[in-house]
């Protein structure tokens, strides 16, 4: 099995990098859709449902032979948002206060995107904010796909 | 669903608890186990099954040693036994209950001792100087890790925190009101560890970990073990302890399963509310019979959330039920009465059956004794698994 991964310099610290993605034979396509600034999600081709994360089923109608990565567009509304101000991992002790978003994709609202709220206040998220998805290289070979307000 | 026998709850016990004990796994449970034992005068051959949840929840401290159910009963003589489970899984020490009762009213076994042990993790800041180079992701968690969703604190309970309050008009204030009151409780409590009063403005002066949950909405991490006792109500009479009774039990897993909070259908509606909903249908009884509740508070958000599923308010009205008093002790539905894992540590749930249990003796809460308690409701865990218990006295 040959997965692409996520390459970054040898010399890499924790401090330089946050938690880095390691794809699988399930997640490869979302990750080299975002290296390409696309942003894939599996769909399911008989029934239409959105699968995210990736499984090998539709939890729809169980189909298993029909699912293939679908381009969204990117635009979605914050479901909810946290202020993270203690860091858990040597990435965010020179980072904190960050935001955390959870967006709601405009395909499917249930489709939730874990990701951070850029160029904006911290203080003035709301619930509701229109966004959009923006790739950003946030470490050398490291891009993830990042919201700005739309 | 047709009645069953009913099983009873006839002893319990805790370990030495307490900041870094320095007991592993395998001496906390057997304190446990061994006081749980004495509680009701029961003995090893009286026991045909051991139930273990085991596990830290978060990073695990190195040398606490690994036991499962096996090893308990071997440990304190169960020998031979029925029914064992070791399973890790689902929402912490109710998973343990759920399946005792469950091997009993199935006829598994008559007797079944449970035990949750949980060590103190390592902290935050021991766990982020563990870090060694760039940390790489695999599962579910690839899609949230690398944004900085590192901790439970922002996935179980600020984004459903944060939701709440802009959803219903939920005030940090009204949070900080089930803080002040079930500390009042744990000040009553011998066994509670954190008993100094608290002033709102202790609370709105504790810092926040992520906005809006502060440090003292999280449950307090010990090294901990908690043992209970089940039997058929038929043996239940034969012990040394006034025998609580099972009225109804209801486990629930909702949605995805085990990381994904943020994903959940509702982040404030979830498996509580099927879980309450199950537990209602099973019985007799209604929220207004109930004496008191013991609700699991990881974060002070699930216990917003399980008064709402239990229906002892409406849906977003949680945080003026609670700034109205009604959840203290001497308001109509006193809620945490030992003081919750905030204050008494983290027994990871079983604090809360055992609490429910000492009330509905009617004689072992001292100044915290809810008058005539005859139903008390304890419940778990929260999002995409949890499970609530009703119990009543004899």
């Amino acid at each position: 099995m040959n997965i692409a991964s996520i390459n970054i310099p040898e010399s890499a610290t924790a401090a330089q990098y946050p938690p880095i993605p390691e794809p699988n034979m399930l997640t490869e396509f979302f990750w080299e859709g975002i290296a390409n600034h696309q942003l894939l999600i599996l769909r399911c081709g008989s029934c239409g449902t959105y699968i995210h994360y990736p499984r090998p089923i539709c939890p729809t109608c169980l189909s298993m032979d029909d699912l293939a990565p679908a381009q969204v567009s990117g635009r979605g509304t914050i479901y909810s948002h946290t202020t993270t101000v203690q860091p858990f991992h040597p990435y965010y002790v020179d980072k904190v206060p960050y935001n955390l978003i959870v967006v709601a994709l405009e395909e499917d609202e249930n489709i939730r995107i874990t990701s951070n709220l850029i160029d904006f206040p911290n203080d003035d998220i709301r619930i509701g904010m229109p966004v959009e998805v923006t790739f950003q290289e946030v470490a050398p070979g490291l891009t993830l796909p990042l919201f700005k307000l739309a | 669903m047709a009645k069953r026998d009913r099983v009873a709850a006839i002893g319990v016990g805790y370990s030495t608890t307490g900041r870094r004990t320095g007991l592993n796994r395998r001496q906390l449970v057997a304190q446990a186990a061994k006081a749980a034992m004495a509680d009701c005068g029961i003995s090893p051959d009286q026991i045909d099954g051991v139930v273990l949840h085991a596990g830290v929840a978060g990073a695990e401290p190195p040398g606490l040693d690994w036991i499962d159910a096996l090893d308990v009963a071997q440990m304190l003589g169960i020998t031979p036994i029925t029914f064992y489970n070791s399973d890790q899984g689902g929402p912490a020490y109710f998973h343990a209950a759920i399946s005792a009762i469950a091997a009993i009213q199935s006829g598994q076994a008559h007797t079944v001792l449970t035990v949750r042990v949980i060590n103190q993790r390592l902290s935050s800041a021991e766990e982020r100087d563990s870090v060694q180079g760039p940390m790489r992701i695999s599962g579910d968690s690839q899609f949230t890790m690398p944004f900085g969703s590192v901790t439970p604190i922002q996935t179980i309970a600020a984004l459903p925190a944060q939701r709440h309050m802009e959803r219903y008009g939920t005030t940090e204030e009204q949070f900080g009101a089930h803080v002040i009151a079930q500390r009042a409780n744990a000040v009553l409590n011998d066994e509670a560890i954190m008993r100094d009063p608290l002033t709102m403005d202790d609370y709105l002066n504790s810092r926040y970990v992520s906005k809006p949950v502060r440090l003292l909405d999280c449950d307090y991490p010990v090294d901990s073990a908690s043992a209970v006792i089940y039997t058929t109500e038929e043996r239940s009479r034969d012990f040394a302890k006034k025998p609580v009774f099972v009225e109804s039990a209801a486990a629930s897993a909702t949605d995805i399963l085990p990381a994904g909070f943020e994903k959940l259908h509702d982040l404030n509606m979830n498996s509580p509310y099927h879980a309450a909903k199950t537990l209602w249908s099973r019985t007799d009884l209604k929220p207004s019979d109930v004496d008191c509740a013991q609700l699991y508070d990881g974060f002070t958000i699930i216990v917003f959330q399980w008064l709402e599923a239990l229906g002892f308010c409406g849906e977003g009205e949680a945080g003026s039920f609670v700034e109205s008093g009604a959840t203290r002790l001497d308001g109509s539905l006193p809620v945490n009465t030992d003081g919750g894992a905030c204050n008494v540590g983290r027994r990871h749930g079983a604090n809360f059956c055992i609490e429910s249990i000492r009330q509905l003796r009617g004689n072992e809460s001292g100044a915290r004794q809810v008058k005539d308690a005859e139903v008390a409701v304890w419940a778990n865990a929260t999002g995409p698994f949890s499970g609530a218990v009703l119990m009543t006295a004899d």
